[in-house]
């Protein structure tokens, strides 16, 4: 303050100041009488120090106010009129708003609260109006645009005169632990699902008792009990280990190696039925609490898959030993009976009559050969002519044995080679019909035939060679029946009889229809 | 911040567009600090309906606050503008006089 006023304006400035602090000073003194002030602000050597005029009852709502403040969890008071009245350091940060801007605001302003339906809305409402407090979970949206789940307990808060005056609430934000729960459920949903359907038998036990405290489907299955059957079972008594000790023994092992694996047990269904398995034993630690998982797997198929690759090596070895000998007839017969500038394109085009004929062999895995389909692997050079100059007619469906394709095959060669060369293929108007059929006698009999016509009119063959061996001798060899070979005038013709059962495949129901064949 | 009115046409005009800077100095959330609160943002929404910046300030926390702005006793309204600055100690429940303190109620009956 001037001490010595240099005009009449500064006078009446500094009047107006002394009038507004005197104002100030009366106003709270009355405000102190009418019980509306609670506290003093005194400065002193060391600042400024509030004293509170209310008493014990106002220490002891600054008391519980501090203690609030320190809560982790989110706390906020509203009046009857939905106006924040509290709010404590943790709301503050979890909604972004300092209690200086959120006070006094209603409590809508602060956050959006939405329910996550209707009718729990409803629930929680009459809930609180019985007992006036309710716990549950909300979704609160920030001003910021972010979503909480948030867990809230309520309370009504009543006023001095015992009526309903507010409410406080004390907030938890639950989203980070909900989203760790959905992606636990969504793990325990997507691995229970490969547990159940696990096309393995699993089984759970628990390692201090050996007994099976979980089964999957599949293990149900394959054993025949049901899961409450299995649940509390050792595992020597479903058969699976031969007894208690052996039992003992195998978690004894695990504790030590964490993995043991039995290679072939032979599992005993409820009905007896007894099943190669493999078993591989884990002790795992779930949360804490070691457990055992079987896995138990029916191996008999692959056992059986195993065999049979044995059987076929064995088959191939004989196979390829037979299929070298044959070879080496070829080659010395070609070389025998051919002229020797010919000997190696002779004996070429034999062995590729020969593939192409065990080719379909291994295509039907050295099962037999449909003679449709031999016709037409011997005779694919001429298949522009089938049909016209090539006409083939037996029934489909007739598989020959091994033996039998192996020796109609080289026949059917000789044959297609011979007419191309000098018979009915090798002008311009011959034909070749080629038949086959099985008789519906008591005894069946197969039958093929090849008859030429219209082709340069046929010399017989003052000597054999190979070709009428391979047509001849060694096609009846291979069906153990007859071969007839005639050279008409008009066209070679040649008949193949034998017993069904030495020609066909003996899986092979006979078919006695006639019918065309297109030849493909 | 807004020059202080000298004219009673220019009182009116503050009360109708001026922007209120005000702060409420409270202890705590004792019944006289919840209660002002209340009245203050009451009257903030009916009579200064988005011109108005009220920050709450606990000088139970922080008694250094009371002392950057003279304050002597708390609930106090400071209204720092428009000038001049104007203070309101009490709950704030005597809403007449602090209308007519803050100049927000009309002035009538008086030549200008």
């Amino acid at each position: 303050m001037n001490p010595k006023p240099t005009s009449k304006a500064a006078v009446l400035l500094e009047n107006q100041e002394l009038q507004a602090r005197l104002d100030e000073a009366e106003e709270m003194l009355g405000a102190i009488g009418r019980g509306e002030a609670d506290a003093l602000v005194i400065e002193n050597g060391a600042g400024p120090k509030v004293y509170t005029i209310e008493g014990d009852e106002a220490a002891a709502n600054r008391f519980r106010s501090d203690m609030l403040a320190m809560v982790s969890d989110a706390i906020i008071a509203v009046d009857e009129n939905e106006r924040v009245i509290y709010i404590n350091t943790a709301a503050e940060r979890l909604y972004g708003f300092p209690a200086s801007s959120a006070l006094g605001r209603k409590l809508t302003e602060v956050r959006t609260a939405l329910w996550p339906s209707v009718e729990k809305e409803a629930a929680a409402m009459a809930l609180y109006r019985r007992h006036g407090e309710w716990r549950g979970e909300k979704i609160h949206i920030l001003n910021d645009g972010r979503v909480l789940d948030i867990e809230s307990s309520i309370s009504a808060l009543k006023g001095r005169d015992g009526q309903p005056g507010g409410r406080l609430a004390v907030m938890r934000d639950v989203t980070a632990r909900n989203k760790r729960e959905e992606e636990v459920l969504i793990s325990e949903i997507r691995y229970r699902r490969l547990f159940e359907s696990a096309h393995d038998g699993i089984l759970i036990l628990d390692p201090g008792t050996r007994k099976i405290v979980d089964a999957n489907p599949y293990m149900t299955q394959m054993l025949g009990y049901s899961h409450a059957e299995l649940a509390g079972k050792e595992l020597f008594e479903i058969g699976l280990l031969k007894d208690k000790a052996a039992s003992q023994d195998m978690v004894r092992k695990l504790r030590e190696t964490r993995e043991v694996r039995y290679d072939n047990l032979p599992l005993e269904t409820r009905t007896g039925r007894h099943q190669d398995v493999e078993v591989v034993a884990n002790l795992y630690d779930e949360n804490g609490h070691p457990v055992i998982q079987c896995n138990i797997r029916d191996i008999t198929e692959r056992r059986r898959a195993g065999e049979h690759v044995k059987l076929l090596m064995a088959e191939v070895n004989h196979r390829a030993k037979n299929l070298l000998a044959v070879v080496q007839a070829f080659a010395h017969q070609t070389a025998k009976y051919g002229d020797p500038a010919t000997f190696t394109a002779r004996l070429s085009d034999r062995i590729d009559g020969l593939a192409a004929g065990q080719d379909l062999l291994v295509r039907n895995q050295w099962l037999g050969v449909d003679v449709a389909d031999l016709v037409a692997v011997q005779l694919a050079h001429f298949k522009d002519l089938i049909g016209t100059r090539v006409l083939i007619e037996g029934p489909r469906a007739l598989t020959l044995n091994m033996a039998a394709a192996q020796g109609i095959g080289m026949a059917l060669h000789e044959l297609a080679t011979n007419a191309a060369k000098y018979g009915a293929l090798s002008n311009r108007d011959g034909t070749v019909h080629i038949g086959w059929q099985v008789t519906n006698a008591a005894k069946p009999t197969f039958s093929m035939s090849w008859r030429e016509d219209g082709g340069p009119v046929v010399v017989p063959p003052t000597r054999k060679g190979f070709g009428q061996i391979v047509i001849g001798r060694m096609a009846e060899a291979a069906v153990e029946g007859e071969a007839e070979i005639v050279f008409r005038e008009s066209g070679l013709s040649w008949h193949l009889s034998a017993p069904a059962e030495n020609a066909l495949a003996q899986t092979e129901p006979y078919s006695q229809t006639r019918q065309p064949h297109d030849g493909g | 911040m807004t020059k202080p009115a000298t004219t009673l046409a220019e009182a009116d005009a503050m009360r109708t567009s001026a922007r209120y800077v005000m702060r409420l100095y409270i202890t705590g959330s004792t019944p006289n600090s919840t209660r002002a609160i209340a009245n203050v943002r009451h009257i903030c929404e009916e009579y200064l309906d988005g011109r108005y910046d009220l920050e709450v300030l606990d000088i139970a926390r922080n008694p250094a606050l009371a002392a950057d702005a003279q304050i002597i006793a708390a609930p106090t309204l400071v209204r720092i503008s428009p000038l001049p600055v104007r203070r309101f100690i009490g709950d704030m429940s005597r809403r007449d006089s602090i209308l007519l303190g803050l100049g927000l109620r009309p002035i009538v009956g008086r030549p200008a």
